[in-house]
């Protein structure tokens, strides 16, 4: 019965996981074997590594925000002092059904001042020397962290909601008998109890940011942000610009690199601080 | 407990702690609602601008609606414009999307299902090639995939597109602990010794107790295709065989080129045509979506 799923695994992804490997061994001009040249040119290639970093800032940045927020929505929706939870649930998670590019074409019209004359209100106030210009390359950052945070707040928000319904009514009741206020059961119990699917939701957000593509290429096309602006914008550029596949595997295998060492290295930040809730996480298995 | 919802009359006059209550309940509320306009208006704003011309785009209040609605004219360009390409780009999105999701739907509940109910051969070094194909970054393998595509003269095609979305690990991860829930062990046995056979036990005993997880992962694979636009813009060059995110965004970058044409109203009214779909039939999916996304967040470490 796994047998089409295998067949396709086969062909559709271990093949081009291996190939990935294989070809950025190869020569860009002669196809032959070259050892880690590829892999020299990807580590002393400056405008890669600070597309790497500005996904650590921007990571770091946007991730905490928005994993911040999630988790203060999450826990408002499941206080008593919420009104209207199913429709602020809803709306929360609106955005997960508009695609990325949809996204980025909106927010990157909204963001223009030609197109969105409220962006000209401090201009006309006397404030600015000019209409604002978010979409500036010294505030681009900062514009894709907006729409990115748009985009996936309810998402992991709806994650985190779900997981707060299954914290165990016996534990809340308890808390309430001993007289505990709803913040103190927010931030002692609740929060600890779904502590796993914190950790869960920021390992995606980090997988997710390092792969960031569609948002910075609209966001080029509106206001030219420069396509070098992540790593996925130079792999693309580098494989079908340039035509240097082989390169761009290397670029590929790398970023892939990265990736798994920030996940383990926040996995490694996490589970060492992890003490503080063992007593909780005893209480609740 | 309710006592927030049924207060009347002078605050003041009540206990110190309902009053306490009703000013919690209303900041929530606000900080809710203050949310939910910051996820509203840019598709309040899509709503807006879809229905004004090229110049009432660039006269006209951001926020407010233009005296005369210009939808009309604004369809008719979406859908002329470039041959009505638009016309083909929904329609392939379509496509792309239903088929996808029909086929990984399936192929992902016969894998997951035989993973959870069956003991063979493999089955451990199945589980984990699975779960660790779950973290590895898919844009790892779209250059690879190209050349593959290439290769195989598959680039530029229908399913090139639809082939390698078929290969949904998280689907089959998802089925095998769904089905080890949903399908007791005893039920399969005593359709076996009925004497029906393994297909027919999956169709008539099993598959009515797996449907609401393959609704669920239909559902996430068609918006996980409807939203794609890494994978079709690397593997497709001719424009009537684009989804949407694809054929859109080719006309942005239209835009700032040399002596284009202004098509802002088309852009806009395009996004909010691939949208609005989705946007209306959310309401009605969301339990089903959210099922599936929880579940990676529960079982997931």
């Amino acid at each position: 019965m796994s047998s089409p799923f295998l067949a396709l695994f086969a062909v559709f992804f271990a093949g081009p996981l291996i190939y990935s490997i294989v070809l950025s061994l190869r020569s860009p001009l002669t196809g032959a074997y070259t050892g880690l040249l590829n892999y020299r040119t990807v580590l002393s290639d400056a405008s890669y590594w600070n597309a790497v970093v500005r996904m650590g800032y921007f990571g770091l940045v946007q991730v905490t925000v928005m994993i911040g927020l999630a988790i203060v929505l999450a826990l408002l929706l499941d206080s008593p002092y919420c009104r209207g939870k199913k429709v602020f649930a809803l709306v929360y998670f609106l955005p997960y059904a508009v695609p990325g590019v949809i996204a980025a074409i909106m927010w990157g019209y909204l963001l223009e001042p030609d197109l969105d004359s409220a962006l000209g209100v401090p201009h006309r106030l006397g404030l600015t020397s000019g209409p604002l210009q978010p979409l500036d390359y010294r505030l681009a950052l900062y514009a894709i962290m907006l729409i990115v945070t748009w985009e996936w707040t309810g998402y992991n928000m709806t994650i985190l909601l779900t997981s707060l319904t299954n914290v165990p009514h016996e534990v809340l009741e308890a808390a309430k008998v001993d007289g505990a206020s709803e913040l103190s059961i927010a931030a002692r119990i609740k929060l600890p109890m779904v502590r796993r699917t914190v950790i869960f939701v920021v390992v995606l957000s980090i997988i997710g940011t390092l792969q960031l593509f569609n948002e910075p290429v609209i966001l080029n096309e509106i206001a030219s942000i420069g396509s070098t602006f992540t790593p996925n914008q130079i792999i693309y550029t580098t494989a079908f610009a340039f035509g240097n596949e082989e390169l761009a595997a290397a670029q590929s295998v790398v970023l892939a690199a990265v990736t798994i060492v920030a996940t383990v290295a926040f996995y490694g930040i996490v589970r060492r601080r992890m003490d503080p809730f063992a007593a909780t996480r005893a209480v609740v298995k | 407990m309710s006592a927030g919802g049924r207060l009347r009359g002078p605050v003041f006059g009540g206990s110190g702690t309902a009053f306490a209550r009703r000013a919690k309940t209303t900041g929530t509320t606000a900080f809710l609602a203050l949310a939910a306009v910051y996820v509203l208006v840019p598709i309040y704003w899509l709503v807006v601008a879809s229905s004004k011309s090229q110049s009432q785009l660039f006269s006209t209040q951001t926020f407010l609606p233009p005296a005369h609605l210009s939808w009309a004219s604004n369809f008719k360009g979406l859908f002329t414009f470039e041959n009505g390409d638009f016309r083909w780009w929904l329609l392939n999105s379509f496509i792309y999307s239903s088929v996808t999701a029909t086929l990984a739907a399936v192929m992902s509940t016969l894998c997951g299902y035989g993973l959870a109910k069956y003991r063979f051969r493999g089955r451990r070094v199945i589980f984990v090639l699975v779960v660790g194909s779950l973290m590895v970054p898919a844009t790892a393998l779209v250059v690879p995939l190209f050349l593959l595509e290439h290769f195989m003269g598959l680039t530029d095609t229908y399913q090139g597109v639809i082939l390698p979305l078929l290969v949904y690990p998280f689907g089959v991860y998802f089925m095998s602990i769904f089905s080890a829930e949903a399908v007791p062990d005893g039920l399969i046995d005593s359709s076996r010794v009925d004497g029906a056979g393994e297909l027919r036990t999956l169709w008539q005993i099993s598959r009515p107790l797996l449907m609401p997880g393959i609704v669920t992962l239909f559902l996430l694979s068609f918006i996980g295709t409807w939203n794609n636009y890494f994978l079709p813009l690397v593997l497709l060059g001719t424009e009537s065989r684009f989804p949407l995110t694809v054929g859109l965004s080719a006309w942005v970058s239209s835009i700032s080129s040399v002596g284009a044409q202004p098509i802002y109203p088309e852009i806009i009214l395009g996004s909010l045509v691939s949208v609005l779909p989705m946007l209306v039939l959310f309401p009605f999916l969301q339990r089903y979506v959210a099922r599936g996304l929880s579940f990676g967040g529960i079982t997931g470490e």
